[in-house]
């Protein structure tokens, strides 16, 4: 074989013998388990803060203000939907207590009227027109909102 | 006589450095062979077949387009409250009586959907929550360059944080608009059905939060489900079938005007 | 972080219709305009060399070597805009480490590498090798030591191994040609597989972006042929300008035709993206598609290399006309990258639509980086030219 041949072939394999042998030690260990991806990313995924604790947690300690939700109208409602968690699942409400404040914008989120709502079960209703200027809670118990206070 | 002596140096030199580079290659190629041995890839199949296959059905006469779930979904997930970035969002789709259909997503809905169009002139109007459909065919993992995001073994299309180099290609292949480009980390960011809490008996957040039960959130595989049961109940639809990509989010009540 | 998001505030106030959230912002940008350019003008650059290698128009002896370092200079800086891109630079060892055989874009490290060495280094080194040895014992300092190791010990002169360098050389122009075009055509193939965005999503996407590739390779050449011989105050060999001229009308008549037949059966077929495109190419894209792309890099370069196959003016004439034609092409395919990468994103998938680009001047996505990677491989091909002077070869090829 000419030299210029050899010489050219030699190299070639050498450059391909030197990248596969650094592909198979920077190829991550766990990659191609369950196909081709890292299969330990399906662990890392896993792992990351809870915040939402669910209404079990709640009633815990608030099982008097969840029966009193059951009975009426926000049974179907979850208490961290209106009370979104501001710490993680692992430490105590009591820290950062999530205290809503029951607005008209706040309430509005559901009850506003919009089109898009109607016959959906959740009463509409134009918040401005209902009693102009107050906060739902001055007349309603969020957890009870049937129940009126005036 | 020199130049003979050169040439066995040479050649030595050569047959030296053929056998550690062979030597080096079959190392590496035995040193993962070793470590898999035949139980383990018998241990894999059963794994797979007892995990259960993630799925959500989304009730469209149910939702009212509160934005709880997300607001839930970035509390829960750290995704930058900005406008930009939403692994979730909800649509409020207006027909209006002259035929056209105005479509708005204000901030991905947080804060509620507010009606812009006057009721007058309003044929119909419905709310979609939209999400990553995690497709069982997804074109983001057939795109993806180095197997950075794929379909796990329980059906969920997740993202390696650590391998994801930022190329963006998955956020051109995803038909759904599902995907963003996370600010903070750099790399590709999207629903994960909140994998670190329905690996823990959870349901996702969006789902925990929902005040009108408007998203089901279940395995395909188990037939008592509440979402097989919807399944079952409604005539259900996935978002753009024509692409073909075996969408695992089912809706009920799809009007056609849905994008 | 905070002006980004100025910037997509911005944004959000110009946006037209209603896109989905996440698609605000534009995640292929100017970076991603370039590279298919750039790619795109070392295969035709290559192509061009090869029409006299392996074709045998001899008539294009002048402009072989050129042709070829011209290409290795922009080969060399074709994968910095993409790493510019990169989210996470370091980590783009991945591509090669484990490539996902489904994704189109994995291909481009193998193609890449397998095309800058195996081709074009192995090409270019087999066309000069016999001068670098000869040039080894004429000169002194940086260029002596050059030459002696990039001839890797081979030091034969005689016309046996001439002969096989050339025979080498033709079969690795040979393996080169599919090889060039398999390095436009993946690109292609990147957008055109994307069936999420109608707008790429077409089957001839790798094909289109084949020919203009060559298009634009050619017309480098052209333009680079001419300022060199200005520079070196040689005359210009007329017969091989007009024979690229040539090349560059009948490429650019295919061109036409394919961009032509992809919109015609886009317009006719009128599914259902064919509202949104249309609002996009008369709205947003108008300037550069229109003037831009067709008009000014299309229409005009046809017309006028087109009437000088019927009529010939004088040289002069002749000489400006190419100039300025090889400058327009240049500027036309610019913008046909353009209008690919930057309008398929400009309108939402859900077809409802429209988000806006923000010109962006620094950083790595702007402009001025982007004036970097364009200036940068003519620096590098000054200093191959210096190096390796093709006139200076000892064979005819020059």
């Amino acid at each position: 074989m000419p030299k210029l041949i050899f010489r050219l072939f030699f190299s070639f394999v050498v450059f391909v013998s030197l990248f596969i042998i650094v592909q198979r030690f920077l190829k991550p260990d766990s990659f191609g388990k369950y196909g081709h991806y890292r299969a330990n990313s399906i662990e890392d995924n896993q792992i990351s803060t809870l915040y939402y604790k669910g209404e079990e947690k709640c009633t815990s300690c608030h099982q008097d203000v969840y029966d009193l939700k059951y009975a009426d109208l926000h049974s179907e409602v979850s208490c961290e939907s209106c009370h979104p968690p501001k710490i993680d699942a692992n430490t105590e409400c009591e820290v950062m207590p999530p205290i809503i404040k029951g607005s008209i914008e706040f309430c509005g989120q559901c009850h506003t009227f919009n089109k898009g709502r109607v016959k959906k079960g959740v009463p509409q209703l134009e918040l401005n027109d209902h009693y102009k200027g107050e906060n739902c809670i001055d007349c309603h118990n969020p957890h009870a909102p049937w129940e009126l206070k005036k | 006589m020199g130049t003979k002596k050169i040439k066995t140096n040479r050649r030595n030199f050569f047959q030296t450095s053929a056998a550690l580079i062979g030597g080096s290659i079959l190392y590496s190629i035995l040193k993962p062979i070793d470590s898999i041995s035949q139980s383990i890839e018998e241990e894999t199949k059963d794994e797979i077949v007892n995990l259960p296959l993630w799925g959500m059905g989304i009730d469209l006469h149910k939702c009212v387009g509160c934005g709880k779930c997300a607001e839930a979904c970035k509390l829960e997930n750290n995704v930058p409250r900005e406008p930009f970035y939403f692994r979730t969002w909800v649509e409020q789709y207006t027909v209006k009586k002259d035929g056209d259909v105005v479509i708005e997503s204000p901030n991905g809905g947080i804060g509620g959907l507010k009606q812009s169009v006057p009721i007058e002139d309003i044929f119909k109007s419905f709310m979609v929550p939209k999400l990553c459909n995690h497709c069982s065919k997804a074109p983001c993992v057939q795109a993806c360059p180095v197997g950075a995001t794929y379909l796990s073994p329980d059906g969920v299309v997740l993202v390696d944080d650590t391998y994801c180099i930022g190329c963006s290609y998955c956020i051109q292949a995803c038909p759904y608009g599902a995907r963003f480009m996370n600010p903070v980390t750099h790399v590709a960011d999207k629903c994960t059905f909140c994998y670190h809490r329905i690996t823990k008996g959870l349901q996702p957040a969006c789902v925990e939060v929902c005040p009108t039960d408007a998203r089901i959130f279940g395995n395909l595989k188990d037939k008592k489900s509440d979402l097989v049961k919807f399944l079952q109940k409604n005539p259900t639809q996935v978002l753009k079938p024509h692409l073909n990509t075996k969408s695992k989010v089912f809706y009920n009540g799809l009007s056609s005007e849905v994008k | 972080m905070e002006e980004h998001f100025q910037h997509l505030y911005q944004a959000l106030s110009q946006v037209d219709g209603y896109i989905y959230p996440n698609e605000i912002d534009l995640h292929w940008g100017l970076m991603i305009v370039l590279y298919p350019y750039i790619t795109g003008l070392v295969a035709g650059a290559f192509i061009l060399a090869s029409l006299e290698r392996v074709f045998n128009i001899k008539v294009l002896k002048p402009t072989y070597g050129l042709a070829l370092l011209t290409a290795l200079a922009f080969l060399f800086v074709a994968t910095l805009p993409l790493v510019s891109h990169l989210q996470h630079p370091f980590r783009s060892y991945e591509i090669f480490m484990t490539p996902n055989p489904t994704s189109a874009m994995a291909i481009f490290g193998f193609v890449y590498l397998w095309y800058l060495m195996a081709v074009l280094l192995l090409e270019i080194w087999l066309d000069y090798r016999l001068d670098f040895v000869l040039w080894s014992k004429e000169s002194k300092g940086f260029k002596k030591y050059f030459y002696k190791i990039i001839t890797l010990g081979i030091n034969d002169t005689d016309e046996k191994s001439a002969k096989l360098d050339d025979k080498l050389g033709y079969f690795i122009t040979v393996v080169g040609i599919p090889s060039a075009f398999l390095l436009h055509g993946y690109v292609g193939f990147i957008f055109g597989s994307i069936k999420a965005n109608p707008w790429w999503s077409t089957v001839l996407m790798p094909v289109i972006f084949l020919f203009s590739a060559m298009v634009s390779g050619i017309a480098l050449v052209m333009v680079i042929y001419m300022v060199v011989c200005w520079i070196r105050k040689v005359r210009i060999d007329m017969p091989a300008l007009d024979t690229i001229a040539k090349y560059l009308f009948y490429i650019l008549i295919i061109d036409f035709t394919l961009e032509s037949l992809d919109q015609i059966h886009r317009i006719y077929e009128a599914e259902e993206a064919f509202d949104i495109i249309e609002v996009l190419v008369s709205g947003k894209l108008n300037i550069t598609i229109i003037y831009g792309q067709v008009l000014f890099g299309t229409i005009i370069p046809l017309i006028v290399i087109g009437l000088f196959q019927i009529y010939k003016p004088a040289e002069k004439t002749r000489k400006i006309c190419y100039f300025f034609v090889g400058l327009m092409v240049l500027v036309g395919i610019f913008f046909m990258r353009w209008n690919v990468v930057i309008g398929g994103q400009l309108f939402s998938k859900s077809l409802s639509g429209f988000t806006s680009f923000t010109a962006v001047y620094t950083g790595a996505e702007g402009y001025l980086m982007a004036g970097v990677w364009l200036i940068l491989p003519f620096g590098i091909l000054a200093f191959l030219l210096w190096l390796m002077p093709p006139w200076k070869k000892v064979n005819a090829r020059a």
